[in-house]
């Protein structure tokens, strides 16, 4: 297993600055994120909480009829921990109003569905905090495509997106966030029972092991093989990385005039506006 | 003879020259205030990093009236900062220049502006060509921006041209948060503590903070000393001013105690830096 392990306090101190400033530069004062009960927002709510201050950070729960009760619960746990604003918006109403209109939804189409109606919730919420959205995706799901394109994926900015799951339940060991959110199994909560680690094939820190290798030390797969972690394993993350990689890159556009975005109007996005 | 040298850690705000101009000036009057004899900006400090585009829209002649306000503080105080060079010669540069007694002493063009990975660089400006040593109140200074300095050939050529202090004006990003500091911090440090062991001279290391685009520049500006001190260390993420009284007679002591300087010799080096580049590049 590659050691992934880091400076947890000096990455907090890092998360925060990035924070502080990114929103600043964006320019936004709060942010407003959706809160789910897991590891992933709840350390967002936790660096955002403590880069800008309780009364600047804005959470909404959005449960739906399936959406295990816990989840609801620890959400809500760490709002009144936080001290932040907090809205619980169900969505059973509206996505079950499409639903039965479609003949045949297979899990996939349901998950991805409620995904995007929680984005559209949390963008028109953010409207009306004036807020920006915080993206609470991390290295892992996004390198996977383990994600909703346009749904959990939207977002103002990624604190998390450059650590890998298992880093991110590190950081929210050392910041000392509930042990009832750290000890539940990661799951996207789309359906009762479901776990990521089921879906992905391995747990969390053998997936990680091989992502780190395969990303960040540009390993190939027989070397990856070489370290002790099986070729289906290997074979699998490899191919998930590569098919997903559309959701991790600007659409192309089909470029004909002098200066086109996404090709050649090379403008920062921090720019002064 | 000592001087004082300022190390003005600062953060840039991102295509914003008149705003930046501003926080020079903020820095250097505080400096002035402190009787420093030198202060030392940040590469592009002027204009923040991650351009693209903006890049020819924030270029600026070295002769601009735009630095008349900088000319007018280097009355008081030599400044070293960093700009988008709009060259002569029509290219963009990413350049550096020393400004001291009213006058513009001295403009340096990066030689390497990195292109790879996170780097952008040679797609928005041109690489300068040459070194310069120069002579300045405080003794001969050599400026690098940045990557130069992990090219050690451009640290031994300001010795070789005896260069006293080198100025290292830099906007690092952050990588690497496994040990006690971010690994890019250490990879720096220790080539600045080769760099003035072996070549016997002062470096001020100034790096920005804050972030260009999710860029995170880590800061940790500083002086290394020939005999091995750092001072004035600038903290990790956040703006600083800070302060190294150097005695330039370290210099001399160091040089007698390890005389390098004195061994090396340069046309020994230049026979074989011809030989090497006959047989390997034709």
């Amino acid at each position: 297993m590659a050691d992934i392990s880091l400076n947890y306090e000096m990455l907090k101190k890092f998360l925060i600055y990035f924070i502080k400033e990114e929103v600043k530069t964006n320019k936004f004062n709060k942010t407003i994120l959706g809160l789910s009960g897991g590891v992933d927002s709840a350390v967002v709510a936790y660096l955002s909480t403590e880069a800008l201050g309780k009364e600047n950070v804005v959470a909404i729960l959005m449960p739906y009829k399936l959406s295990s009760p816990d989840s609801k619960e620890d959400a809500l746990l760490i709002a009144d921990k936080l001290g932040i604003r907090h809205e619980i918006f169900e969505i059973t109403g509206i996505a079950d109003e499409y639903f039965k209109q479609i003949d045949h939804m297979d899990r996939i189409r349901i998950g991805n569905f409620l995904s995007r109606i929680r984005m559209s919730i949390l963008f028109d919420k953010a409207r009306e905090y004036d807020a920006i959205v915080m993206g609470t995706s991390n290295k892992s799901e996004i390198m996977l495509g383990y994600t909703t394109w346009y749904g959990d994926m939207a977002a103002g900015l990624y604190p998390i997106g450059d650590l890998y799951k298992t880093q991110v339940f590190e950081l929210a060991k050392f910041m000392k966030i509930s042990e009832k959110v750290l000890n539940k199994a990661p799951s996207a909560d789309l359906w009762p029972g479901q776990k990521d680690e089921d879906e992905l094939g391995a747990l969390y820190p053998e997936l990680d092991s091989v992502l780190y290798l395969y990303i960040d030390e540009r390993k190939s797969m027989e070397e990856i093989m070489l370290l002790g972690h099986s070729k289906e394993l290997v074979e699998n993350i490899i191919r998930r990385v590569n098919s997903t990689q559309f959701k991790r890159t600007i659409p192309p556009v089909a470029k004909f005039s002098a200066r086109t975005f996404g090709i050649d109007f090379l403008y920062p996005h921090d720019m002064k506006r | 003879m000592l001087y004082k040298i300022a190390l003005a850690q600062i953060n840039p705000t991102l295509g914003d020259v008149e705003k930046n101009l501003l926080k020079h000036i903020e820095f250097i009057e505080k400096a002035v205030q402190k009787k420093a004899h030198l202060i030392v900006f940040p590469e592009l400090s002027l204009t923040g990093y991650k351009l693209g585009d903006l890049t020819m829209e924030v270029a600026l002649t070295f002769d601009s009236d735009f630095f008349k306000p900088l000319l007018n503080l280097s009355k008081h105080i030599d400044i070293a900062f960093g700009f988008i060079e709009k060259g002569k010669d029509k290219n963009s540069y990413n350049s550096a220049m020393y400004m001291s007694e009213g006058n513009v002493k001295q403009v340096y063009k990066k030689l390497y502006p990195p292109t790879h990975g996170m780097f952008d660089e040679l797609r928005f400006v041109a690489r300068g060509k040459e070194i310069k040593i120069f002579e300045t109140k405080l003794g001969k200074i050599s400026m690098l921006i940045c990557r130069d300095i992990f090219h050690p050939s451009l640290a031994f050529l300001s010795y070789a041209g005896n260069a006293d202090i080198v100025l290292a004006l830099s906007n690092m990003p952050l990588r690497g948060l496994r040990g006690d500091k971010p690994g890019i911090q250490t990879t720096v440090e220790k080539a600045v503590d080769t760099y003035t062991n072996f070549f016997g001279m002062f470096v001020v290391y100034v790096n920005r903070v804050g972030f260009d685009d999710g860029l995170g520049f880590f800061g940790g500006s500083f002086v290394g000393t020939p005999s091995g001190k750092k001072l004035a260390s600038g903290d990790l993420f956040e703006e600083a001013l800070t302060f190294a009284d150097i005695d330039m007679e370290e210099i001399f002591k160091k040089r007698q105690t390890f005389p390098l300087l004195r061994e090396e010799d340069l046309n020994i080096i230049k026979k074989n830096l011809d030989r090497i580049l006959e047989d390997s590049y034709g």
